[in-house]
């Protein structure tokens, strides 16, 4: 079970949060300013840290961040902020944040990119080759087996494979997804991911091969090993 | 009409100001044509004097006591008197014109008063010496000058008044002229504050700067108006829009409610009501999302973006879908060197994005879209064109505004809301946002004046 710390002060906010990553199944500590959360994340170890922007007190959500990097604590760090501007996401971002999310947002959005960042952490090894079941990515020549039989995808699907793959088992937002394939941010809000994703999953789930790629139904895609 | 309010109109005042003026300026005149006349006439009563005078050393005793027997004779010559006196001032002969004896002493000719005919007149004269004791006196009389004077004065006066008369009339007619448009736009202006937009301040014949400013405001007026209207127009679709989907989430819900029986049948109905609050939630994210865009603040966020990678980038995302209607997506450039300005790449992105996703949801199966990237005379520009419909004439202006929808498209998905958010991004980039028929269909155009070549010279 991943342990994540919640720096929140809006009580309702927190409340939510706590209750999602909970039913994640994360454990989850709250606290509601930036000092506390500075002496919880420093005495003990954290899979992840939700780190509200805007605290109250002498310190601020980057100033937490800020003295964490700086006494080498490298816990992940998803940034909460009422501010979407780019600048802003990339001031977060450079301050040593691993991820951004602005308010208002879904929950399932902030448990999913949890998810992802825990995981990230857990698997650092380089890896050429990646597996789901029987199908198969070689990252250094870029091609793509399943059962053994190539499949052919054009950039965009490979890297949007590549990111499901790497993520497999996770549930995969759409807008995770618009993020770290097309690199734009903004929430996308028509359908063209689904297309793009119905089109890949044309090419991997043959017919007659266990379904690898799921779509969880408002939500987005989980790539999972057939049971 | 109220005189007090009347005093206090400008063109009033105005116009008793130049009345003033002008009588002081003509006040001045007269009394320099007054003065100016006096001296030319006193001028004239020297020199014939002199002259006479002259021509009177000229004379023997006999000689000049012939002229005085006649002067004594000649009634009319008491308008210029010519006589000789003792040194005591008695009259010894000439003209019968008693003077005081200082009048004797005037060498010069000078103004003096003495009696004829048992009046009191001015004359203008000087007295010669005689050897012998004797003094001779020419003169001529002032009455005629003062006459003159009296003229003169009369004559001013009337003009005086007559001037005063017409310019306080002239000034009451054009203080009442001002204060009674004055008193119409003030009514209109009740009007309007009492909530009638429709109302316009009155605007006169004339090109006058009250005239001017009542067009201005006019103007102003009209605009407050159309944004009034939209302003309700948008919250009246907000409403409806709303009222849709709440109203579907409320029927969900009770049905649920009445009709479940197994938990899965709560959990489907709890799906679908986050499915409908997704939906509402939408769009008010879009709302606030056009807000945000036009509040600007994201502006310090902007950095060197290519337009040719957001365009390139756009129609790759929407190839698929365009594939799957039928819809040919093309992407071509018509550049000789970078395409790069200043901006916000999420947001040019964004915007591409909605373009070619309106475009997509009216061009028909088997159509054409095509976004250009290209840099002409006026600047760089990119443009979303298709062989949809396109946007009637009429529509043009309409299809900014917020949740427009054409009519034809009221049941496809969307909330109206895509091309308002084009516009304000296109407004934050100082990019103007053409709309255009085009032979085959329609045409959105955004160009960026700035990037305009600049000239060698």
């Amino acid at each position: 079970m991943s342990t994540v710390l919640v720096v929140e002060d809006d009580e309702k906010t927190a409340l939510e949060i706590t209750a999602a990553l909970s039913d994640n199944g994360c454990s989850v500590v709250r606290v509601d300013n930036g000092r506390a959360g500075l002496l919880e994340a420093a005495s003990t170890s954290f899979d992840a840290i939700v780190l509200d922007r805007m605290l109250p007190g002498h310190m601020d959500g980057l100033g937490l961040l800020a003295a964490l990097r700086a006494a080498q604590i490298e816990t992940p760090v998803l940034i909460l902020s009422a501010l979407s501007a780019v600048d802003e996401r990339v001031r977060g971002l450079k301050a040593g944040g691993d991820d951004y999310l602005t308010k208002p947002f879904e929950t399932l959005e902030l448990t999913a990119r949890i998810d992802v960042l825990v995981r990230r952490r857990r698997t650092t090894a380089a890896e050429t080759v990646l597996r789901v079941g029987d199908l198969e990515m070689n990252l250094l020549t870029h091609s793509v087996k399943r059962g053994g039989q190539t499949i052919d995808l054009l950039p965009r699907e490979y890297a949007l494979l590549e990111y499901l793959m790497r993520h497999s088992g996770q549930l995969v937002t759409r807008t995770m997804l618009f993020e770290e394939v097309w690199h734009y941010h903004y929430h996308e809000q028509t359908n063209v991911i689904d297309v793009h994703i119905s089109k890949l999953r044309r090419k991997v789930d043959l017919p007659g091969s266990p379904q690898l790629i799921h779509t969880l139904r408002g939500s987005g895609y989980i790539l999972n090993e057939p049971a | 009409m109220n005189l007090l309010d009347l005093a206090r109109t400008t063109s009033f005042r105005l116009a008793l100001t130049f009345l003033l003026l002008f009588s002081a300026a003509s006040v001045g005149l007269f009394a320099f044509v007054h003065w100016e006349t006096k001296d030319f006439l006193s001028d004239k009563t020297d020199e014939w004097v002199g002259r006479e005078i002259a021509s009177l050393q000229r004379l023997d005793a006999a000689q000049l006591m012939t002229r005085l027997k006649q002067s004594e004779l000649d009634p009319g010559t008491t308008e210029r008197p010519f006589a000789l006196y003792d040194p005591s001032g008695r009259r010894l002969a000439g003209t019968p014109i008693d003077i005081s004896p200082e009048t004797l002493k005037l060498a010069v000719p000078s103004d003096f008063m003495a009696t004829v005919n048992g009046k009191r007149r001015q004359f203008r004269g000087r007295v010669l010496a005689r050897s012998g004791g004797n003094y001779l006196l020419v003169a001529q009389g002032l009455h005629e000058q003062g006459e003159f004077d009296e003229r003169l004065f009369d004559a001013t006066l009337l003009a005086a008044l007559a001037t005063a008369f017409l310019g306080l009339v002239g000034a009451i007619f054009l203080g009442a002229g001002s204060m009674r448009q004055i008193d119409n736009i003030t009514r209109a202006t009740e009007r309007i504050v009492k909530g009638d937009l429709s109302q316009r301040l009155p605007v006169g014949k004339g090109s006058g700067d009250i005239d001017r400013l009542t067009h201005v405001v006019n103007g102003m007026l009209t605009e407050i108006e159309r944004l009034m209207h939209e302003v309700k127009g948008v919250c009246d679709n907000i409403a409806h829009d709303m009222r849709t989907p709440l109203t579907r989430l409320l029927a969900g819900l009770e049905r649920t409610r009445r009709r479940a029986e197994a938990l899965t049948d709560y959990e489907e109905g709890i799906d679908d009501a986050i499915e409908e609050i997704r939906g509402i939630l939408k769009t008010f994210s879009a709302l606030l999302r056009i807000s945000e865009v036009e509040d600007g603040i994201r502006r310090s966020g902007f950095v060197d973006t290519d337009l040719s990678v957001i365009a390139q980038d756009a129609v790759e995302l929407f190839e698929p879908t365009a594939e799957e209607r039928g819809i040919e997506l093309r992407y071509v450039e018509r550049l000789e060197g970078p395409a790069t300005i200043a901006g916000d790449p999420d947001l040019l992105f964004e915007a591409v994005s909605n373009l070619i996703d309106n475009a997509l949801k009216f061009t028909p199966a088997g159509g054409q879209i095509e976004v250009t990237v290209s840099r002409a005379s006026t600047g760089l520009s990119i443009s979303v064109d298709d062989t949809g419909p396109g946007i009637p004439e009429e529509e043009v202006e309409a299809v900014l505004r917020r949740f427009h929808r054409a009519e034809r498209s009221r049941t496809t998905p969307g909330n109206g809301l895509g091309l308002s958010l084009v516009a304000a991004i296109a407004r934050l980039h100082e990019l103007d946002l053409v709309l255009g028929k085009t032979g085959t269909g329609c045409r959105v155009t955004m160009l960026h004046p700035a990037s305009k070549p600049v000239r060698q010279t």
